[in-house]
């Protein structure tokens, strides 16, 4: 059921991406680039599931991908304009999904609204419309402490996009999560995705159903075996195009015939890493 | 049957249920006390007889009040200094101030009250002085503490904001620990209230409840001088509890997170 599609201008650029960590290369040679999809009639952002086994350097590209820290070779370009990215410039949802404690649900909107020079009344009255978007009205004057998990995330993914931005970066959104909860967060995804032409979000997981169900383009992080048993840093050794296989904006694509076959792929390909 | 409960193990209770407790073993010392009255453990009696004297013909509301205000001007100035050498140590430069000042809860305060005693010639001011300097210390080295546990997270959620430098110190280190600030301080006025009584024993001018105590030793008058710790033990609790209301005004959030946190046992 594959979808029509043309593929535009490149959103998202990570150019030969290379880190070393006390002496240790973490990221080598990691290159990617992720081009603005359009679909006729739709709407539609682009959603990147990055998968790797644990401690091949997910984190560490998560945070060259958020301007947090610097590689030391290669630079990452964002937006239509392929800006190098700086802190600030990208929306990151870290796993714990961080708030200010000391303020309120609607003050931690309008304090990240308010951080993009919007005066105190436009802040609110974005913070305000963010609420609605994501149905926080309730929690708007509760502090994050008494949140429930769900509504921490949906609060800290409006925090994010309360300003338009060409980037959201999120670590590990599925972790912890039972099956009810994982297809209510990809849903939150792809609505946010919906409404985003230009926004690519950039998911950073180790749950490969989530992955296939969600995104577009798969990129497999991984350590190349390099001859001798040397250690090379990881980089992304394998990108599957989930929208040519089909699989990608599909209602129902856990029960679609790629589905398990492109679940078997990966799994073959993480083994071999 | 039901009172079993109590004596099962890390059965969480309810704030109605410890208040009861509380009472029970309140009215149980009480108890224990009145049929336990000797020469050295006087009897509750004498001790309120004690009292009324220290009340209408020793002054012992002034000499509380100048106590008080004694302790409280110390806490204010620890709680600045220590404020002020804590979060300046988000700049490289102040740093070793504040590991500087937290080692000096080690070094002797009989031998820093002769330094201080010629420096600021007595009064108050000495007495506000030494307190300072027995609370600086070890505020300092909690407040440290705590600032050095604030995860990276913290911090890069701040500057993924777009936040700069001095931004992220504002917010997650100032704003982020200001619950804690208080809990410090909370403690630090507990610490000052048990110096107090020493320091004001060392510089009588100026009164205080420590110069009642001190003169009610040398006669060895046990019944004053248990209604005046009954009295500094009261106060001090007082104390406890408005520094507590300030955290739940100042900082409602911080309650919230404790709640989340604990395991429902009001401890």
């Amino acid at each position: 059921m594959a979808c029509r599609y043309e593929l535009k201008e490149i959103l998202l650029t990570l150019d030969d991406l290379g880190l070393s960590l006390g002496g240790k290369a973490i990221l080598s040679g990691v290159s990617a680039c992720v081009r603005n999809v359009t679909r006729p009639g739709v709407l539609q952002g682009q959603i990147v599931g990055v998968l790797g086994p644990s401690g091949v350097g997910k984190t560490q590209l998560f945070r060259l991908l958020s301007g947090l820290s610097h590689p030391d070779r290669g630079r990452v370009l964002v937006g239509a304009k392929q800006q190098p990215v700086a802190r600030g410039d990208v929306g990151v949802v870290a796993q714990a999904y961080p708030l200010f404690e000391h303020y309120s649900v609607l003050d931690n909107l309008m304090v990240a609204a308010r951080q993009h020079g919007l005066s105190k009344a436009e802040a609110r009255t974005q913070a305000n419309a963010m609420l609605a978007r994501f149905a926080l009205q309730e929690c708007a004057s509760a502090y994050p402490a008494t949140l429930s998990g769900g509504q921490r995330q949906r609060v800290a993914i409006a925090q994010q996009l309360i300003r338009p931005k060409p980037l959201l970066l999120m670590d590990e959104p599925f972790s912890g999560l039972d099956l009810a909860m994982v297809r209510e967060v990809c849903a939150l995804l792809a609505e946010i995705s919906l409404h985003n032409e230009e926004l690519t979000t950039v998911i950073v997981t180790h749950d490969i159903n989530a992955a296939l169900s969600i995104a577009d383009t798969l990129w497999l992080l991984g350590r190349p075996r390099a001859p001798g048993g040397k250690t090379e840093g990881a980089r992304i050794v394998h990108t599957i195009d989930l929208m040519e296989r089909g699989l990608a904006w599909h209602p129902d694509v856990m029960h679609a015939p790629e589905f398990e076959s492109t679940k078997r792929e990966v799994e073959q390909r993480f083994a071999a890493l | 049957m039901s009172f079993l409960r109590f004596i099962e193990p890390n059965r969480v209770t309810s704030r109605g249920e410890l208040r009861m407790l509380g009472a029970v073993w309140l009215g149980a010392l009480l108890i224990g006390w009145a049929n336990s009255a000797s020469g050295v453990l006087p009897s509750p009696a004498e001790v309120m007889r004690a009292l009324r004297s220290l009340i209408f013909e020793q002054g012992l509301f002034a000499h509380l009040s100048s106590s008080l205000y004694t302790s409280l001007l110390a806490l204010v100035w620890a709680g600045v200094l220590s404020a002020l050498l804590c979060y300046s140590a988000v700049l490289p430069a102040f740093r070793p101030l504040s590991t500087l000042i937290g080692n000096l809860r080690f070094w002797g305060f009989a031998g820093v009250s002769v330094a201080f005693t010629l420096w600021f010639h007595g009064g108050r001011e000495l007495k506000v002085a030494l307190l300072t300097f027995g609370m600086t210390g070890f505020f300092v080295t909690g407040l440290r503490d705590e600032l050095r546990v604030i995860p990276r997270e913290r911090y890069d959620y701040a500057r993924a904001l777009g936040m700069n430098e001095w931004r992220v110190a504002w917010e997650v280190v100032i704003l982020g620990t200001c619950d804690r600030f208080l809990d410090l301080m909370r403690q630090n006025a507990a610490m000052g209230w048990m110096l107090l009584t020493m320091v004001e024993a060392l510089v009588r001018s100026d009164g205080g409840i420590g110069v009642l105590l001190a003169n009610q030793s040398k006669h060895l008058d046990l019944a004053s001088i248990a209604a005046l710790q009954t009295v500094i033990f009261g106060v001090g609790l007082l104390q406890d509890l408005a520094l507590a209301s300030l955290k739940r005004v100042l900082c409602p959030w911080a309650l919230l997170k404790v709640e989340d946190q604990s395991h429902g046992l009001p401890l």
